[in-house]
């Protein structure tokens, strides 16, 4: 049974050119930046951002949970995909878990880290027990 | 029970004629109807249906049957209700035995607020004729003995409006019944004969363009169910309608009896048992508009899912058949019968996912209006003019579930 | 099954998405105010063909994006995420 945890990171949403920067900077390994959409990040533990865009939206957000995924884990959430998940790491992939609108953060497991598991937090009972 | 039903009626085949008073395009429940009230009650025999494949090749050969009147708004409850009528007494009428059986309909409610759409929905239909009755849980279970009332742990059924009169009849017999009613008297049925245009006289409709030539007509009626823009567009005609595919599936037999109808105003799928004793079940009609009859995968997981949470028996049972049809859906998810303000062409249509059960009151309405050149007081709200008067007969609520 | 494209999350089953509808058009031949502006809020070009189309990813980055297809074949032929005012309009 998979353990999905409140999230408590950053939402910034703002002109793609400004994320794109974001996304492009060096960040020490415990940052986690995912691109939901052009003009929408996820940031997890990241104490302080700076980001130039006029109309730049930058929010606590914790209305996401997740878990971090060992390989068998992985291997055992891919069964419940129905699209071929990618082969380039990092990447985040979105779409149904088991029938459940999800992300997942895709790392490469030869360095060491693991992958990350999330949907919003209203869903999280529906996606453990499909997974179950 | 004999599939090959047609080898048993009597019909006699046409050449076609150059000219008919009436020329029906579409060979589905509705342009038959139509042929079928035209000669038997009003004498107009000189009459041709004309049809692209074989008769009942469209929707009213491939639906779920399912025969009710506990729509939402009055115009239609009583609409449905006169066919309701209609169909009780089509065996008796037409000699031909549809295999119709009134069996009620239980509508399942989740929530509050499904309970109180129920309970309205119960008033206004008995105050229009068509007896519906809320009832309980427990009672619900009495009906039906297969209901898991607690919806498999994740939709418990709060209660139900009961439509006691509701009924199914073997879709093919029906239209077959018509057909040959209707050819008995006459009346030509000209199959695998597709209408590829309209004869112009200026603004006014003359005839059709076939494949097989021209035939010159007094009236043109389109009934041609998910194809009808194809139809419209040959005379400028816009109408507010897509074509949306629906699909249905069937199980093997089930050994015992599932008495009623059962349907969910909520999960959006219903569930009856035909006369060999399979299920058969439906849902939802596919998001986006297409003409293609591709049957999905992912439509059989999510009905499924629903139906085994409501009857679990269903689990046991095996998906023996899935099939697709291309449903005329209106934007207000009403009828549009009647004149089209184009001279000589008259139209049925927007009959969507729920036109089998219309067959009769719509065909012999429809007749009465050719005949006569009269709306019939049942046929008024329905006119292609409501969209442009701000008259949209919105009820959407009440398709759901077909 | 249907799959549709993302311009963001790649090829996906269509019960990712929500359809929002074609492009309403309303035909030149018609030149009545009033007329067109029943015509643009009640009916359908419903074609058989290639359509223009929004739909929505509401499983994966719940972004709207274009597609055009196949009303016949169901074949999806492109998705981007230009919007309405890029195309028929
Ligand atoms: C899976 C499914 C389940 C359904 N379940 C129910 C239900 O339970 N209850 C209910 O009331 N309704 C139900 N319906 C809806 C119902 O089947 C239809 O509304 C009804 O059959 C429409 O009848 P029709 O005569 O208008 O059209 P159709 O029966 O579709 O007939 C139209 C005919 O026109 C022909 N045609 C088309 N184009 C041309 C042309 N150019 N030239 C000549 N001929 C042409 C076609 O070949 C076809 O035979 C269901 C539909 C489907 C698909
Ligand atoms: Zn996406």
């Amino acid at each position: 049974m998979l353990a999905l945890e409140t999230l408590h990171g950053t939402r910034i949403v703002a002109a793609p050119e400004a994320l794109d920067a974001l996304d492009a900077a060096t960040w020490s390994t415990s940052v986690t930046v995912l691109r939901f959409a052009p003009d929408d990040v996820f940031v997890l533990g990241a104490e302080t951002i700076s980001i130039s865009g006029e109309y730049a939206i930058v929010e606590a957000e914790s209305g996401f949970v997740g878990c971090w995924l060992t390989d068998e884990q992985l291997a055992h959430v891919a069964e419940h995909i129905d699209w071929p998940l990618p082969v380039e790491r990092p990447v985040l992939v979105q779409g149904f878990v088991a029938g459940v609108p999800a992300k997942i953060w895709l790392t490469s497991s030869a360095t060491g880290e693991r992958s990350l598991l999330l949907c919003a937090a209203p869903y999280a009972c529906e996606l453990t027990e499909r997974l179950a | 029970m004999n599939e090959f039903v047609e080898t048993l009626l009597d019909l006699q085949w046409h050449e076609p004629k150059s000219t008919y008073d009436v020329v029906i395009i579409g060979g589905g429940g509705h342009g038959l109807a139509t042929a079928y009230y035209l000669a038997t009650r009003h004498g107009i025999t000189n009459v041709a249906v004309v049809e692209a494949n074989y008769i009942g090749s469209g929707n009213s050969g491939r639906n779920t049957t399912i025969i009710r009147a506990n729509y939402g708004i009055p115009e239609s409850v009583r609409f449905y209700q006169h066919s309701l009528d209609l169909y009780s007494t089509l065996e008796e009428e037409t000699g031909c035995w549809i295999m119709h059986a009134t069996k009620g309909l239980l509508w399942l409610a989740h929530t509050e607020t499904a309970m109180r759409s129920e309970r309205a929905r119960c008033l206004l239909n008995t105050a229009c004729g068509a007896e519906t009755v809320m009832v309980d849980p427990q009672a619900a279970k009495a009906i039906c003995p297969q209901l898991d009332l607690s919806g498999g742990g994740r939709y418990p059924v709060l209660g139900a409006s009961h439509h006691v009169g509701a009924a199914t009849a073997r879709h093919d017999r029906v239209v077959w019944a018509y057909a040959q009613g209707a050819m008995r008297m006459g009346v030509h049925v000209l199959q695998n004969t597709q209408v590829t245009g309209l004869l112009r006289d200026g603004e006014r409709v003359t005839g059709v363009q076939t494949a097989n030539g021209n035939i010159s007509a007094g009236v043109v009626l389109s009934a041609v169910g998910g194809n009808v823009t194809t139809i419209a567009n040959h005379a400028e005609l816009r109408l507010p309608v897509r074509t949306h595919p629906l699909q249905a599936f069937v199980t093997n037999g089930y050994a015992q009896s599932l008495g009623p109808i059962i349907s969910d105003t909520e999960l959006f799928c219903y569930v009856s048992q035909t006369a060999r004793g399979q299920m058969l079940i439906g849902a939802e009609f596919d998001p986006q508009p297409s003409y293609s009859t591709q049957s999905s995968f992912n439509f059989l997981q999510s009905c499924t899912s629903k139906v085994t949470h409501l009857l679990p028996f269903l689990k046991n049972l095996r998906i023996l058949r899935q099939w697709t049809g291309i449903c005329d859906v209106s934007a207000d998810f009403s009828p549009i019968i009647g004149h089209t303000g184009v001279d000589g062409l008259l139209i049925t249509t927007g009959w969507g996912t729920w036109g089998f059960k219309a067959i009769p009151a719509g065909g012999s309405l429809m007749a009465e209006l050719i005949a006569t050149g009269k709306t019939p007081p049942l046929l008024e709200p329905f006119g292609l003019d409501r969209f442009a008067s701000d008259q949209a007969l919105a009820d959407q609520g009440s398709t759901g579930t077909r | 099954m249907l799959w549709l494209t993302c311009p963001i999350c790649g090829r996906r089953p269509i019960d990712e998405f929500s359809f929002g509808g074609e492009f309403p058009t309303v035909p030149d031949r018609i030149t009545d105010p009033a007329t067109r502006d029943v015509d643009y809020v009640w009916m359908f070009d419903n074609i058989a063909g290639v359509t223009t189309e929004r739909w929505f990813h509401h499983a994966g980055c719940r972004r709207w994006h274009t597609a055009r297809r196949d009303t016949i074949t169901d074949a999806v032929l492109h998705t981007g995420i230009e919007d309405a005012t890029d195309t028929v309009l």
